[in-house]
């Protein structure tokens, strides 16, 4: 085994609780293991706080209200729970970590009509923030966006995910990060929001519709563009319009042709 | 050994503050600034500003887009050196990531992926380049060199710069059993540039002290006082601290204890 390799097996390690109770991790007997775990429990609280501080932030910007800061789940009981299964940066750990917060928040009886829906956004925000990622440019490859190439079979990228709101969130949320003496109201609308991520890791939302809906959900990696304008009900120019922003998201990516 | 820069690190949410403040040399930039920051344009304009942003991790060539981002960054803030750090926290393939600095395996493998890379890098800059060293919790049995060895061998391969951070130093000695000075007296002191020095944290998964964006203690100012002594070519002090939770008056008393230390 490579250096490099033995490196990517601690990193793992340290990451990744199931492993760090394997027989394939303990056997190797790299590292003191009550020094690793300790270490590995500091890094999960490290590693969610940053998470949760960054993407609940709307709502902790109304902790004076509910009385509730989102990052107080991680000294919680619920958190110490999850430690023997949470994996850094795995969609499943992320969805377990911000439920605990929604629950935390939730529960607290604030009187903010739009409260569910904004602990809904931000634990989709989060839970699209985990996963794999692309740390270095593959220079055979052209990188993010779009690219030039003759474009076939869109794909709906893993992890995305379309919101459906009660309240029109993007109105109050810029409110909510400014100075404030009346909590901020939301207008009471329905609201499509997409929510995705770039290779790199990325996250971005954007207003969405019918049409995208449709789209996203027929994109399978097998149906032309005929195929999708069709059942998305666009014109093809409309379809491609839209689906370059889709892929400048993150939402969607194409297989290029020759 | 020339007058050393006192400064700290830039705080967006103490902007207000470091653009009226007196007695601060320098600013180090953890993140680029951002869009909407109201106090930049008189930060930029007042500050000597040292790019300490993440790069990427020399176990690995940096890619086109981390270098063009470096440079870019570095000349935005007109900075006198580029910092980046002994670290390797995500896997090759991209699914693990600690999201936090963790030091490489000292190996010989280890030690030409650095220099071979940070030599690449170094080509692309028109600034020096500066790395700073990156606290071990435990040792991995796979290491092949002492640490204070395997840094001095990537200087020596390098001429790069030491970026010199005194708590990473004080905490490994601390874990394993040695007094603070005799475990800096192993490092390659006449290659720093730049020293950190910050407070230190209990912390209850390590059971016992962490870094944390807390004022030094009068203990690590005297180990500041220590180490200045000897880094020969040293040109500044920042206090290394940056956190949303850290006040005016933490950050300006730290300065000014520093500089009284001096």
């Amino acid at each position: 085994m490579s250096d490099r390799a033995l490196q990517d097996d601690v990193i793992r390690a340290l990451a990744d609780a199931p492993y760090r109770k394997s027989a394939a991790w303990r056997t190797r007997g790299l590292a003191d293991p009550d020094r690793v775990e300790r270490f590995a429990r500091f890094l999960a609280r490290h590693f969610y706080h940053e998470r949760v501080v960054h993407f609940f932030k709307y709502s902790r910007a109304l902790a004076r209200v509910t009385g509730r800061r989102p990052e107080a789940v991680l000294t919680r009981p619920g958190f110490e729970a999850l430690v023997p299964s949470i994996v850094l940066g795995s969609r499943e750990t992320a969805k377990a970590v911000a439920q605990l917060v929604v629950t935390h928040v939730g529960d607290a009886g604030a009187a903010i009509r739009y409260l569910g829906d904004l602990l809904q956004y931000e634990a989709a925000m989060m839970v699209v923030e985990a996963g794999p990622r692309i740390w270095r440019e593959d220079p055979e490859s052209g990188g993010e966006g779009a690219g030039s190439g003759e474009w076939s079979a869109p794909e709906t990228v893993e992890g995305t995910v379309l919101l459906e709101l009660a309240y029109d969130l993007p109105v109050v949320l810029p409110e909510l990060l400014r100075p404030w003496s009346e909590v901020p109201q939301a207008p009471a609308r329905s609201t499509k929001l997409l929510v995705a991520r770039s290779p790199r890791g990325r996250v971005a939302v954007a207003r969405s519709t019918d049409a995208i809906a449709a789209l996203l959900g027929l994109a399978d990696g097998r149906k032309t563009l005929a195929e999708l304008a069709h059942g998305a009900g666009l014109e093809v120019r409309e379809l491609e319009q839209t689906l370059h922003g889709l892929v400048e998201l993150g939402a969607v990516r194409f297989s290029t042709g020759s | 050994m020339a007058a050393l820069m006192i400064g700290a690190f830039y705080n967006p949410h103490l902007g207000a503050e470091l653009v009226r403040a007196d007695g601060i040399d320098h600013l180090a930039m953890a993140d680029p600034p951002a869009a909407g920051d109201p106090h930049w344009p008189a930060i930029r304009a007042r500050y000597t500003l040292l790019l300490h942003d993440y790069l990427g991790q020399l176990s690995e060539p940096l890619d086109d887009r981390s270098i063009e981002r470096a440079r870019t960054l570095a000349e935005l803030y007109r900075t006198p050196w580029v910092a980046e750090h002994f670290q390797c926290l995500h896997t090759v393939d991209g699914t693990y990531n600690l999201n936090y600095v963790f030091p490489p395996l000292y190996s010989e493998d280890f030690l030409e992926r650095f220099v071979r890379n940070a030599n690449a890098l170094r080509a692309r800059l028109d600034q020096p380049l500066v790395m700073e060293n990156i606290p071990g919790f435990f040792d991995v049995r796979a290491s092949q060199l002492p640490e204070p060895v395997w840094l001095r061998r990537f200087f020596d391969a390098t001429q790069t710069g030491f970026l010199l951070d005194l708590p990473h130093v004080w905490l490994e000695a601390h874990y394993r059993g040695l007094k603070p000075e005799r475990w800096l007296a192993e490092f390659p002191l006449d290659r720093v540039v730049e020293l950190h020095v910050a407070g230190v944290e209990e912390d209850k998964d390590l059971a016992g002290p962490w870094i944390a964006p807390a004022e030094p203690s009068d203990e690590m100012l005297g180990f500041l006082a220590h180490a200045v002594t000897r880094c020969p070519q040293a040109k500044a002090v920042t206090f290394d601290a940056f956190s949303p939770s850290l006040t005016a008056e933490a950050l300006f008393r730290s300065v000014e204890r520093i500089r009284e230390t001096l």
